[in-house]
């Protein structure tokens, strides 16, 4: 993600900064993703330059900064709140983002065997539509809240159809027939459940994004 | 002694018509949408507001609300004239009604309120002092308009606001899609709110006759001079622009703080709704409850919103507006008849 120079952010309402907020990190999002693929793949060196992109990037940064500074003098009426509490819950995912990169890379773990390896992938392609999904109903929020929300109840699906695979790998992992190293055991075990945390967030965000919806729409 | 007794009488009844004015000011809840909405400064909708209810005090003094009350209700039998007494009386039993009510914590009209003083006043003065037939004790035909308005006006208004809602709702509202539009359309609303207010303001002091009564009562037992009358009501109406100011600036701030949240199109169809209701009901000379009618233009504007009603809360609010009127007749009626022993007639 390209740096932001002063004079272009400041041209960028609330919601066009929110919305390239809301970009920043799902590109962030889809760089992890990726390198967990990578870690599945045991490209070890791709998977740690990915997820120190994740730790490392800080252009979020500038667009928070502006975002709260245009948000505090904003004579946006009635929105405002739910604008700021929009963009900290895209902020939070930064936050869980960064969290599940450093512990990722605390350890470079080999995966038990190749059913594991796919179920993990089926994990993560759900991650990575569920991502890619909230992105989308981020975008629409200012312009058409009816579509925002029927994109986000295809996310509480997507994380219906995640979880399950989660418990199910949950319970290989616990109930696996050979002893793995305690390391690797609680890697996979704090893998799975961190990116549960992940989807969960953004299952909630999802939720407050239906919630928007049906505030301030009118139906007749 | 006795004529030096009535003079100061009439300078306590102005005195106290000055006061209700100024507490008719101080107890409006108006602008609270205003402020809540963003759309003055603070200070500034005081004074536009303030300015507004003096306006529709001042303007509709000449007869209208004040009429109906300090002449128009009273019968052939009475010569349509109160005595300063009984003007006193009213005060008394309205004030202390509305006193109970606020430590109660229940709002009350101070229109119901005044009015039940004066059918309570005239029983007692027909049946122990003038010899009045009670049959032409009162103006039957204004005191049935005026009962009938306190039930007819809340469900206007609930009914006005429910149209409006539901108008604006298919040819405007639900065609916005996001955010940015419902901002944009709300921002244009925050206007219409400031009109509606505003009107809404003068139809309040144009409605809110009961200290402007007062004084039309002493005009007519010639206490007080047609002159005089107009000085006092243009006080009046400067009073209740001060009363706003001073007072009712926290009960404003406090109410304000707690609808951020409310739309400015929501706020100007439920302050239009009102302001049509009480313009109707003052060209009509009916004096009607302002917070009856808000109230129920804000049930309304949750029946249309398919929103939640506290019917338990409504009931228990509705059991005392009901109760205003008997009670503060029966308590004006002891008052009088107390005074009447005590030879004050």
């Amino acid at each position: 993600m390209r740096e932001f120079d002063e004079k272009e952010l400041n041209k960028l309402s609330i919601d066009e900064l929110t919305i390239l907020f809301m970009d920043n990190i799902n590109e962030q999002n889809l760089k992890m993703i990726k390198g967990i693929e990578f870690l599945v793949q045991e490209k070890f060196d791709k998977f740690k330059e990915n997820l120190n992109y994740v730790i490392d990037t800080n252009t979020e940064v500038q667009i928070k900064k502006k975002f709260e500074s245009k948000i505090f003098k904003s004579k946006l009426m009635f929105s405002k709140a739910d604008r700021l509490k929009l963009f900290n819950k895209i902020n939070n995912i930064k936050d869980i983002g960064e969290y599940l990169a450093n512990r990722m890379l605390l350890y470079k773990v080999v995966f038990p065997d190749e059913k594991f390896k796919l179920q993990i992938q089926l994990i993560l392609k759900s991650l990575r539509k569920i991502s890619n999904d909230l992105s989308n109903a981020v975008k629409l929020i200012g312009t058409d809240l009816s579509k925002a929300h029927d994109i986000c109840e295809e996310i509480k699906e997507e994380r219906r159809i995640m979880r399950k695979e989660e418990w199910k790998l949950l319970n290989r992992l616990y109930n696996y027939d050979m002893d793995y190293l305690s390391r690797t055991f609680l890697y996979l075990k704090n893998l799975i459940e961190d990116i549960m945390m992940l989807a969960d967030h953004m299952k909630d965000f999802s939720e407050y994004i239906q919630f928007l919806a049906i505030k301030y729409l009118i139906f007749d | 002694m006795a004529e030096e007794l009535t003079f100061i009488l009439v300078i306590v009844l102005v005195a106290m018509a000055v006061g209700l004015a100024f507490s008719i000011g101080a107890n409006d809840e108006t602008l609270a949408s205003l402020v809540g909405a963003g759309v003055l400064k603070f200070k500034l909708a005081l004074i536009l507001g303030g300015f507004a209810i003096g306006l529709g005090m001042i303007l509709f003094s000449g007869g209208f609300v004040p009429e109906t009350v300090g002449k128009n209700l009273l019968g052939e039998g009475l010569g349509e004239k109160y005595t300063n007494y009984m003007l006193l009386t009213v005060l008394i039993s309205s004030i202390i009604w509305l006193v109970v009510g606020s430590f109660a914590g229940i709002p009350l009209s101070s229109t119901h309120s005044l009015i039940g003083s004066i059918v309570g006043v005239i029983i007692v003065y027909s049946i122990f002092q003038g010899g009045v037939d009670l049959n032409t004790a009162f103006n039957y035909e204004k005191l049935r308009d005026v009962v009938l308005s306190w039930f007819i006006s809340p469900i206007s208004g609930l009914l006005i606001t429910y149209v409006l809602f539901k108008f604006s709702a298919k040819f405007l509202l639900s065609r916005l899609r996001g955010l940015n539009q419902i901002e944009k359309s709300e921002k244009n609303f925050k206007w219409l709110l400031l009109i509606a207010v505003l009107f809404a303001e003068i139809w309040v002091g144009a409605n809110s006759g009961e200290a402007l009564a007062i004084l039309l009562g002493l005009r007519e037992n010639y206490s007080i001079t047609g002159g005089q009358y107009i000085t006092f009501a243009i006080i009046c109406g400067i009073f209740s622009f001060l009363g706003i100011y001073f007072a009712a600036r926290y009960v404003i701030r406090n109410l304000a703080s707690h609808m951020i949240d409310t739309r400015p199109s929501e706020g100007f169809i439920i302050q239009m709704s009102s302001a049509i209701i009480l313009m109707i009901a003052t060209l009509f000379a009916l004096p009607i409850s302002h917070s009856h009618v808000i109230v129920f233009c804000i049930i309304g504007m949750n029946i249309a919103q398919r929103k939640e009603v506290d019917y338990k809360g409504l009931g228990k609010m509705g059991i005392f507006w009901i109760l205003t009127f008997p009670i503060a007749g029966i308590l004006a009626g002891f008052i009088y008849f107390g005074l009447n022993m005590f030879g004050f007639t």
